[in-house]
C-alpha cells in the first residue's frame, strides 16, 4: 500500500493503526470489487452466483468490475489457454493495490482434465493466488466460501505490514513461479497422457514419448 | 504379455488409424454414382481426375480428386448451373498418421439444389501445399488459416497465411499432426516463460489494422460533416 503509519518504537502496531486496520479492512471486505475473469464454464456458475439466488450483494460485491483498475479481486473462471497468459497477467498487473484472487475451479487451479500443449496448468504460474476454489465448477456454494475466505484474510491484515502490498515492478509480465517449480508442479500425477488401459493404468512413462520434449 | 500389449500400442500410435477408404478399391467403377449427380457430372467432365467415390455413413458422398486440378474442379462445382454448391461448410484435414499422405477436406454444400458433398485431395506429408480456394469461398480464408496452424499445410495464393489459433510464434510445431507429442514439445518452464512474452497488441495483421483505421477515418469524416451542417 505504501503507506506509511506510525509505529511504535518496539516495531509494534500502534493502537491508532490497529483501531484504523479494523476499520480499513471492514470497509474494503464489505465492499470488493471482482474482475470477472471468466474463461468457460465456471463463469457460468459465477455468473449464477451473482445472480439473485446467491446474490453476491449480500457481500457488496455487485458491481462486478470490466475495468481490471477498478477491481481488488480478480476471479479467474475457467480454464486459461497459453495465449490467454499474457492477458491474465497483464490484467492482474492493471489492478490498483490492494488485490487479491481466486482460482475457480480444476482447470484454473491445476489445468484441470486439459494437460495438454495450450493449456496453462494452474494460474499460480502466470500470476499469484490467494484461494483457490475446487470443483468441476464449483458450485456457487463453493465460490462463496472462497470468497468469505478472502474475506477472513482481509480481516487479518494490517496496513503497517509493508511487505503485505509490496509490488515489484521488474516482476512485470514475469511468471509467478520459477521456472523449476513450475515443472515440479506441471509434472503428470496421475494424468492421462502417461497413463492407459493398456499399461493397466501404471505411469510407464512409455507413450509420452520423452525424446519428443526438448528442455 | 502386458509388454507386447504396450509395444503393439506403441506402433499403433506411430502408425495411426486405417484410413476408412483404405479397404475399398481405390479406382474403377463407382460405388453408386447415380444416387449422386454430381459425381457423375464430374466424372463425365474431367474423367480421370476423379480418383474414387465412396458412400460413408448411408447417404456422405464422398470424392477423391487429384490434388494439382481441385481448385479448377471446385470451381465447376460452385458456378456450373447444375451444382452450384455455393456453401464451403468447412475445410479441415486429416493425418492418418505414420508418415502417410495427409487428407485436405472440402465438406460442400448447394443451397439451390439442397445436396451435400464431400471431396477429399492427398496431401503429401513431406511438403505440405495446396492451392487456396479463398478466391471462391471467403470462409475458407479462415479455414485454411485453421489447417495451417493445426496441420502445416500451406496454401499456395492465400491473403495472409498466418496461424490463427496458436499464437504468431509459436515454435513447436502443428499440434494436430500424428507426430505431435499432446503436452507440446518444450518443457512447461519455457511454455509459460514464451506464452507470457507474447507480445499482445501486435495480434492483428496489417491488413486488419488497415479495415479499423478506415472506419476510424469513416466515422471522423461523418462528425466533421455532422460539425459543419
Amino acid at each position: 500500500m505504501g503507506v506509511s503509519l506510525p509505529t511504535v518504537p518496539t516495531g509494534e502496531a500502534s493502537f491508532l493503526t490497529t483501531r484504523l486496520d479494523v476499520v480499513v479492512n471492514w470497509a474494503r471486505q464489505n465492499s470488493m470489487w471482482p474482475m470477472p475473469f471468466g474463461t468457460a464454464c465456471c463463469a457460468i456458475e459465477m455468473m449464477a452466483t451473482a445472480a439473485t439466488k446467491y446474490d453476491l450483494a449480500r457481500f457488496g460485491m455487485e458491481r462486478m468490475s470490466f475495468s481490471p483498475r477498478q477491481a481488488d479481486l480478480l476471479i479467474c473462471a475457467g480454464r486459461v489457454a497459453y495465449k490467454m497468459a499474457p492477458v491474465l497477467r497483464r490484467i492482474w498487473d492493471q489492478m490498483p493495490q490492494p488485490k487479491w484472487s481466486i482460482s475457480m475451479g480444476a482447470c484454473a487451479s491445476s489445468g484441470g482434465v486439459f494437460d495438454v500443449y495450450s493449456m496453462v496448468q494452474g494460474i499460480d504460474t502466470i500470476i499469484p493466488v490467494d484461494v483457490y476454489v475446487p470443483g468441476c465448477p464449483p458450485r456457487p456454494e463453493g465460490l462463496i466460501y472462497g470468497i468469505l475466505m478472502i474475506h477472513e484474510k482481509v480481516k487479518g491484515e494490517s496496513l503497517a505490514d509493508a511487505d503485505l502490498r509490496e509490488e515489484d515492478p521488474s516482476r512485470v509480465g514475469v511468471p509467478n513461479l520459477a521456472a523449476g517449480v513450475i515443472e515440479e508442479l506441471a509434472r503428470p500425477y496421475g494424468n492421462s497422457t502417461t497413463q492407459n488401459r493398456v499399461s493397466g493404468l501404471v505411469d510407464t512413462a512409455a507413450l509420452s514419448r520423452p525424446s519428443d520434449r526438448k528442455p | 504379455m502386458a509388454d507386447r500389449n504396450l509395444e503393439d500400442a506403441v506402433a499403433g500410435l506411430e502408425a495411426g488409424p486405417a484410413s476408412p477408404e483404405a479397404e475399398e478399391p481405390q479406382s474403377g467403377e463407382s460405388a453408386d454414382a447415380s444416387s449422386h449427380p454430381s459425381v457423375a457430372a464430374l466424372r463425365a467432365t474431367f474423367g480421370d481426375a476423379v480418383l474414387h467415390h465412396a458412400i460413408m455413413a448411408g447417404d456422405e458422398h464422398v470424392v477423391r480428386l487429384k490434388l494439382d486440378r481441385v481448385v479448377e474442379m471446385l470451381t465447376w462445382l460452385k458456378d456450373d448451373p447444375a451444382q452450384r454448391y455455393d456453401l464451403l461448410a468447412d475445410l479441415t484435414a486429416v493425418d492418418w498418421g505414420g508418415g502417410r499422405p495427409l487428407d485436405l477436406v472440402y465438406q460442400l454444400w448447394s443451397i439451390p439444389h439442397r445436396r451435400a458433398l464431400r471431396v477429399k485431395a492427398s496431401v503429401s506429408n513431406a511438403d505440405p501445399v495446396a492451392d487456396t480456394v479463398s478466391g471462391l469461398w471467403k470462409t475458407a480464408d479462415w479455414l485454411e488459416r485453421e489447417v495451417w496452424d493445426m496441420y502445416g499445410i500451406r496454401f499456395r495464393g492465400h491473403p495472409d497465411m498466418r496461424r490463427i489459433l496458436m499464437p504468431e510464434g509459436y515454435a513447436e510445431g502443428h499440434p494436430l499432426r500424428k507426430d505431435f507429442p499432446l503436452r507440446g514439445r518444450f518443457s512447461r518452464a519455457e511454455q509459460t516463460r514464451r506464452a507470457l512474452s507474447i507480445p499482445v497488441e501486435e495480434h492483428y495483421s496489417e491488413r486488419e489494422l488497415s479495415v479499423i483505421d478506415e472506419v476510424l477515418e469513416h466515422h471522423r469524416g461523418r462528425e466533421q460533416g455532422g460539425g459543419a451542417g
